[in-house]
């Protein structure tokens, strides 16, 4: 038994499971990002979810009643991902988008809380200067070591993949995550071998 | 340098022209539209297209008007404006012009190839 969320698409009512609804949510958020800065967003989006609304009433009838996640899948297949509507980039062609820099600790280089580790990847830089740097304030006085106590306390730690390319500026997409996915898999085999 | 990125920026050149020469035909909705310009291989997914419609519909070149379905919401079935058909006759010229200017450019002759 599955729990299912009920949704109003174009004036029509759908029964989802809930995984489907969480999948379609999300497109639709992303959707609308890319197109919040343009006039007639409101009436694209409407148009789109027209469109989705008769692809999955054509997947449903007496014998099937509830929208599942391959149902989502397969209708945003035919739709295509946002940033391929918006011609922000396609599979075809990648642009190079200045993406917004997050603060996050980097677990991955750490060698105490991964707070430098974290600093030197937003700024692209070797942790090796920002951790010169923290180790003088620290000979200077306790300044040093109470900053680096505190931006252990407020920064929050890198932990999906998603937020580790935020921390280096990176597109979230699904190549890259793939990517970041498939980096740290070698590396990971890497460290068992040695 | 790979050709597909040339390809796709040249598809994505010609999108919009091809959207109104597709509507100097008879009014369509957004479906016939997207399956003539995929069977003509310039785009891969639906959603592209939507926006495309929308910018030329709040430029003028388009209106609409509902029609119900058989399955699902209304449909909008586009057509070409006035302006759109000026709009259009304009590009027919200049998309002329550009094929005589890359055939000339290749050495072809005029007339040859069409």
């Amino acid at each position: 038994m599955k729990i299912t969320v009920s949704t109003n698409l174009a004036g029509y009512a759908f029964h989802m499971d809930e995984d489907a609804y969480q999948h379609l949510r999300h497109y639709l958020v992303r959707l609308e990002k890319e197109f919040s800065s343009e006039q007639g967003a409101e009436e694209i989006i409407a148009d789109i979810e027209a469109r989705m609304a008769e692809l999955f009433k054509m997947r449903l009838d007496k014998y099937k009643q509830v929208i599942s996640l391959p149902d989502i899948e397969a209708v945003l297949a035919v739709l295509g991902s946002p940033e391929a509507i918006s011609g922000n980039g396609n599979e075809d062609y990648t642009c190079h988008r200045a993406v917004p820099r997050h603060f996050y600790r980097d677990p991955d280089g750490r060698v105490f809380g991964g707070v430098c580790a974290g600093l030197a990847a937003y700024f692209s830089i070797n942790p090796l200067w920002i951790r010169i740097l923290f180790a003088l304030l620290a000979l200077a006085g306790s300044f040093g070591i109470w900053l680096y106590l505190i931006l252990w306390l407020v920064l929050p730690e890198a932990a999906t993949t998603a937020q580790k390319l935020e921390m280096r500026g990176e597109p979230v997409t699904i190549a890259n995550i793939k990517q970041a996915v498939k980096d740290e898999f070698v590396a990971v085999k890497k460290k068992i071998n040695l | 340098m790979n050709t597909e990125n040339t390809k796709a920026q040249m598809r994505k050149g010609i999108l919009e022209y091809c959207i109104l020469a597709i509507l100097s035909r008879g009014s369509a909705y957004a479906v016939d539209i997207i399956n003539k310009l995929r069977k003509a291989e310039l785009i891969v997914v639906e959603g592209t297209l939507y926006p495309l419609l929308t910018r030329q519909k709040n430029a003028g070149l388009l209106s609409y008007r509902w029609e119900e379905s058989p399955q699902g919401p209304p449909r909008k079935y586009y057509e070409l404006t006035e302006q759109g058909k000026l709009y259009l006759a304009d590009l027919d010229k200049a998309w002329q012009e550009l094929v005589d200017s890359v055939n000339q450019l290749r050495g072809i002759k005029k007339g040859r190839m069409l």
